[in-house]
């Protein structure tokens, strides 16, 4: 707990001005996390589905910002509507369902009924009284901006933020190499899978905007040490905004295309068979004409966009950190896998996902257990003088002819620093304009 | 599953239960390469995934409303199941146990598994459809305490005096996934 009232301690003694240095308090503090509700959750643009699960007027899925839950839904003019999940007249959410079609959602207290857009369309009790609510005035509280790039649907409190466009910036360079690379973008499959775990939601989000050299060591029972030096020989790790980051292999240009090509890594793709790996093979040979020479040799392995968004490309799997408190999060994931992509050949990738990542993968497992053990480590007493060392390749990112951003080698940790930059920028503003 | 059971004899009702008696033994005792040889080569091993679904409303008044397949997003759904597996993977998952830098489990958990309402749905030549119910106790040093229960839908072959394992559809209990891991051998 930081000592004494909420005055007398800034963002800025938690993380030094290089963001070499992170306190532990930054994981754990209850005043802290209260902060980044409002600095962060309340403003920033966050992530809340995928239009593929919203193809018809009236379908819905439940998403949360922050600890708000939400409904996103394709309204009846086919717009994207985002409400909170809330009933104006005494609070119960409206919906439960993970997700479905609906024209209406029923209040079960008093059955005040909305439509998918939110609007407030009938209150029985209103026929025996006098007088008649304006029901334009009683909708659920609208999310004031909703935006989508490449059917990635985003929502934010801040009715002022930029373009959803120019938040995300030069990401979009190394998203598109994923999105693009498929004749028809990517579809998200089923309910995500939402996993509570006494961590603190920053971890998750920094494992997964760079952490790869964590795999040589933690992941050491899985991954040989072969495949993990290849990895780290042609890895670079970018940070195109403080908090976005993407890591990835450029492969060679001579690399034969089952090296190159999405999806073959992953045991989906290498036990899928001939159609499987004829369909992967195809799209590798599209691939340079859909997002050029360069990118077509980008093999991805994790990207973050600010502040809890992640997509892990080498296992197909787009994840988002919910906080639930400074110790809990709730930690969803999709599989993804190519909209235009026979059945078959979907459910045989969306395995390279669920093999090694979810709650049941045999990879994340461990990521999940540390994470855990992360947060004890943290929550810990008479040690606030002892910050945790975020310096490795401290100043040896560079700018790069052909790839945006600033690019290092994997082992830099300039993408947590960078993260925490802004991080404790948001929370500055945060407190200043309160 | 709309199943009843079949009759069986006592003879074979105590068969089937020591099997599963056997299996379980030997995973709370992490002997989990005895366990791979309880396996078919070509098992399927399924975890669907268990969501919140939507009332349908012509399905109202009716058993099926309330159907637990309506939850399951398995290997025939457009959703994706938290496990999909076959020997290869079960036997990374057996394999990596035994490697001292498996540290998600350093030091390893410690289990107990009660398997019950062991009911045997059919039989066709030497194949056995069988469901059982386990409550599966797991403590692990530096992790919260955790109770898993579900149900196991099998397939058996009969193999010798016993059986071979060549399905499992575990279905899991759980509302949020509020436990350590799903990457157990239930
Ligand atoms: S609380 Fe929703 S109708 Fe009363
Ligand atoms: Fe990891």
């Amino acid at each position: 707990m930081l000592t004494g009232s909420a005055g007398t301690w800034r963002p800025a003694d938690l993380v030094n001005g290089d963001a070499s240095l992170i306190s532990r308090r930054c994981w754990t503090d209850p005043q802290v996390y209260a902060l980044e509700q409002r600095g962060i959750f309340g403003r920033a643009w966050l992530f809340l589905g995928h239009e593929s699960q919203l193809r018809n007027a009236g379908d819905f899925v439940q998403a949360y910002m922050g600890e708000t839950p939400v409904i996103l839904a394709r309204g009846g003019d086919m717009g994207l509507y985002a409400s909170i999940n809330s009933c104006t007249h005494r609070g119960l959410p409206v919906c439960r369902a993970d997700h479905g079609n609906a024209r209406r959602f029923i209040c079960p207290y008093h059955n005040w009924s909305y439509t998918v857009e939110g609007d407030l369309v009938s209150i029985p009790q209103e026929h025996a009284l006098q007088h008649r609510p304006d029901k334009r005035e009683l909708g659920l509280k609208r999310v004031p901006r909703v935006a989508s790039w490449r059917g990635l649907v985003f929502g934010s409190f801040d009715p002022d933020i930029i373009a959803l466009e120019d938040y995300l910036g030069d990401m979009r360079f190394y998203l598109d190499a994923f999105l693009q690379r498929f004749p028809q973008g990517i579809e998200f499959m089923g309910a995500p899978h939402r996993w509570l775990l006494d961590a603190n939601w920053k971890l998750p989000v920094e494992n997964q905007l760079g952490d790869v050299n964590h795999g040589a060591f933690l992941h050491s029972a899985i991954i040989p040490r072969e495949a993990q030096d290849t990895i780290e020989a042609l890895g670079y790790s970018v940070v195109t905004a403080p908090g976005h980051g993407a890591t990835f292999r450029l492969m060679p240009e001579d690399a034969p295309v089952d090296e190159v090509a999405w999806g073959m890594e992953g045991l989906g793709g290498l036990l899928g068979g001939e159609e499987v790996q004829a369909y992967l093979r195809d799209i590798q040979a599209q691939a340079a004409q859909r997002v050029g020479p360069l990118r077509a040799r980008m093999k991805g392995l994790t990207y973050g966009v600010y502040p809890n968004l992640s997509f892990l490309w080498s296992n197909a799997s787009f994840k988002v950190s919910h906080p639930r408190g400074p110790g809990q999060v709730e930690y969803w994931s999709w599989a993804v896998v190519p909209a235009d992509a026979p059945e078959s050949v979907k459910r045989a990738l969306r395995t390279n996902y669920s093999s090694f990542f979810g709650p049941g993968g045999l990879l994340e497992q461990e990521d999940a257990e540390v994470w855990v053990q992360q947060f004890r480590g943290s929550n810990i007493d008479h040690a606030d003088d002892h910050p945790y060392f975020y310096g490795l390749g401290l100043g040896e990112e560079r700018p790069h002819s052909e790839l945006p951003g600033l690019v290092s080698v994997t082992a830099n940790e300039f993408y947590a620093r960078h993260f925490f930059r802004r991080w404790r920028d948001d929370l500055q503003a945060a407190r200043e304009d309160r | 599953m709309s199943d009843e059971a079949v009759a069986t004899s006592p003879e074979q009702q105590r068969a089937l239960e020591a099997f599963y008696f056997r299996e379980a033994r030997l995973l709370d005792n992490r002997q989990f390469r005895q366990w791979l040889a309880l396996l078919c080569e070509d098992i399927r091993y399924l975890v669907p995934s268990r969501v919140n679904v939507q009332v349908d409303n012509r399905q109202r008044d009716q058993e099926a409303m309330l159907s637990v397949e309506r939850e399951l997003e398995g290997e025939d759904s457009r959703g994706c199941p938290i496990r999909e597996e076959g020997y290869l993977q079960l036997t990374l998952r057996a394999e990596r146990a035994y490697k001292i830098n498996a540290w998600a489990e350093q030091p390893p958990a410690r289990t107990r598994r009660l398997v019950g309402n062991v009911e045997l749905l059919a039989q066709e030549g030497s194949q056995y459809r069988v469901i059982s119910n386990f409550h599966l106790a797991y403590t692990r040093p530096g992790c919260a305490n955790a109770l898993y229960s579900g149900q196991r839908r099998d397939l058996l072959l009969a193999a010798g005096s016993g059986f071979r394992l060549q399905r499992r559809e575990v279905v899991l209990d759980y509302a949020e996934i509020a436990l350590p891991t799903l990457g157990l051998l239930f």
